[in-house]
């Protein structure tokens, strides 16, 4: 599996584990949600996503969250669970390094 | 001049967003740029920040649950139209920027947000409103410790009139801090590096009080060994706050008014005047109005005083702030003393907040301090509170422990009168015997200790 580097702000050191934690948690909230059919919730996750996603340094998650809301918006579970997955194997293989 | 030493405070920014991740990430970045941050997750959390934290900027989240970004903007301003708030959003709907910018918004970004950027933002509003030094400003009375209304209002009449040279009058009745508000005045003005001299006119003699405030050359009076320069000048490019105005006698007035009018003060013994650049704050406990109108306060000399009256409210005006007080004492007691801060109990909490304290907040520091001193354990209770207020309800007894104590020394009385013989004391109390033992039984009382003590006494 290639790894995929991102380079994040030193000072972000201590956060960015808990950041990744908080997104494997959201990969399977997502999932919950799908069975409810609660778009809404799934909407607010790629909302929150898109907009930390960049700060943090992983322009993916933020562009992956901005899909996640526009396809929460169209109830479009196939989209969403495209982008669940691709999230998925964001974090699987993000590597990164701090400098 | 040697330039006085401030403490100086980083600019407090209010982050609210309930984006976990967001808040955590703001905080570090605002932190690293020295920045004092205080985050919350809600706009009701937010407004009972503002407040409470006196935040100097706020950024806020445009989409948030139950109060939106929005409203919490228009709630911000109209608490306070100063401050500047710093909209964020997800999405860039120029709708939303409009209306953000309409309700006083300083400015509408977009998330997510570079370090650098949002950093630019704060500390470019933080200089419209005024904090020049953006990450090195004092707030504007930030010893006055307060969270209710009344206060914050006061807050911002005094940091509006602080810089300027417009001469300034404190109302309040003691105790209240009004050389606290002066000299918050003093600091946030252009004239913080100089001087800030305070003096009590009613507590210096009125021989003295001229010479104290204009100086004294040598030789001007018997006792006069040497000059004097004077609180004016020693004040000389500063703040002199006169406190108790209203004592300052009726001849020294004039020359008072005189000063006001010509910049200039003569010493006593002197025949040459010495400009002075001195910016005047007065207080007074009494109503100078009455004075006036009895005569006792020159009218001229009120109105050149009286220019921006600012009146600040007594404690029991404002009981929202008596808990912060006592919370802020307690912890400067235990500092002071190298102690464990100490608590009051609830109830001694609950009675302290409804008393009347004439005081004042200096009622109340000295309250905190015996409470603190005297209290052993760790939370004072509500005996040791009424104690220190001097208004020791806890010393008055229920009737039935009013009689129970009068019994029991009138028992005492009588046996120590019969040197403990139970059938004359029962004969002087009225009562048969077996009565009597009743009574010594209820109080504990046992006939031969006073028999003991008649031993004794023969020794």
């Amino acid at each position: 599996m290639d790894k995929i580097t991102v380079q994040c702000d030193p000072d972000l050191e201590d956060l960015i584990p808990g950041y990744i934690n908080n997104r494997r948690k959201d990969i399977v909230t997502i999932q919950d949600c799908l069975g409810n059919n609660d778009f809404d919730k799934i909407r607010t996750i790629g909302h929150s996503m898109k907009g930390s996603g960049g700060g943090y340094g992983f322009d993916a998650i933020t562009v992956l969250g901005d899909r996640l809301e526009i396809a929460a918006l169209a109830s479009s579970s196939e989209e969403i669970n495209l982008a669940a997955r691709e999230l998925e194997d964001f974090i699987l293989r993000v590597e990164v390094v701090y400098s | 001049m040697a330039k006085k030493n401030r403490v100086k405070k980083s600019p407090r920014i209010l982050i609210v967003d309930d984006d976990c991740d967001v808040l955590v990430l703001f905080s570090k970045w605002l932190k690293a740029e020295n920045f004092d941050v205080v985050a919350v997750e809600s706009g009701k959390d937010a407004l009972a920040q503002i407040s409470i934290a006196r935040p100097d900027l706020v950024v806020t989240d445009l989409i948030m649950d139950e109060m939106d970004g929005m409203a919490l903007l228009s709630e911000i301003h109209r608490q306070n139209p100063l401050l500047p708030v710093i909209m964020l959003s997800g999405q860039a709907k120029i709708p939303d920027a409009v209306k953000a910018t309409h309700l006083g918004s300083s400015a509408f970004l977009t998330k997510p947000i570079e370090k650098e950027e949002l950093v630019i933002e704060i500390r470019k509003y933080l200089h419209l409103s005024n904090n020049d030094e953006a990450n090195d400003v004092q707030r504007f009375g930030e010893a006055i410790i307060h969270r209710s209304s009344k206060m914050a209002e006061l807050l911002e009449q005094g940091k509006a009139v602080a810089d300027g040279d417009i001469t300034v009058f404190i109302s309040g009745e003691t105790g209240t801090g009004k050389e606290v508000l002066a000299k918050a005045i003093h600091e946030a003005s252009a004239r913080k590096d100089q001087p800030f001299i305070g003096v009590n006119c009613g507590a210096i003699p009125d021989q003295l009080l001229e010479s104290e405030l204009f100086g004294h050359e040598k030789g001007a009076f018997t006792g006069a060994l040497s000059h004097h320069e004077g609180l004016f000048k020693a004040a000389d490019g500063g703040t002199l706050f006169l406190d108790e105005i209203g004592d300052m006698p009726l001849d020294l007035q004039v020359k008072l008014l005189r000063v006001l009018q010509d910049f200039q003060v003569r010493p006593v013994g002197s025949v040459r005047s010495i400009p002075i650049n001195v910016r005047i704050i007065s207080a007074t406990h009494t109503n100078l109005d009455r004075a006036v109108k009895a005569g006792n306060f020159r009218a001229d000399l009120y109105y050149r005083l009286n220019v921006v009256p600012l009146e600040i409210p007594s404690l029991a005006e404002r009981p929202e702030d008596i808990e912060l007080l006592l919370e802020h004492y307690l912890e400067k007691f235990a500092l002071k003393k190298g102690e464990t801060k100490k608590v009051f109990s609830p109830d001694a909490l609950n009675y302290l907040m409804t008393a009347s304290w004439p005081g004042n907040i200096r009622q109340l520091i000295n309250v905190v301090d015996l409470c603190a001193t005297l209290n052993k354990t760790s939370v004072i209770p509500l005996s040791m509170a009424q104690r220190a207020l001097g208004n020791d309800e806890s010393d008055v007894k229920t009737l039935k422990e009013a009689k129970h104590i009068f019994e029991r020394d009138y028992l005492i009385s009588v046996l120590q009168l019969t040197k403990g013989q139970v059938a004359s004391s029962a004969r002087m109390a009225g009562r048969n015997r077996t009565e009597f033992y009743k009574l010594l039984n209820a109080h504990n009382l046992d006939p031969s200790d006073f028999r003991v003590i008649v031993e004794d006494e023969k020794k």
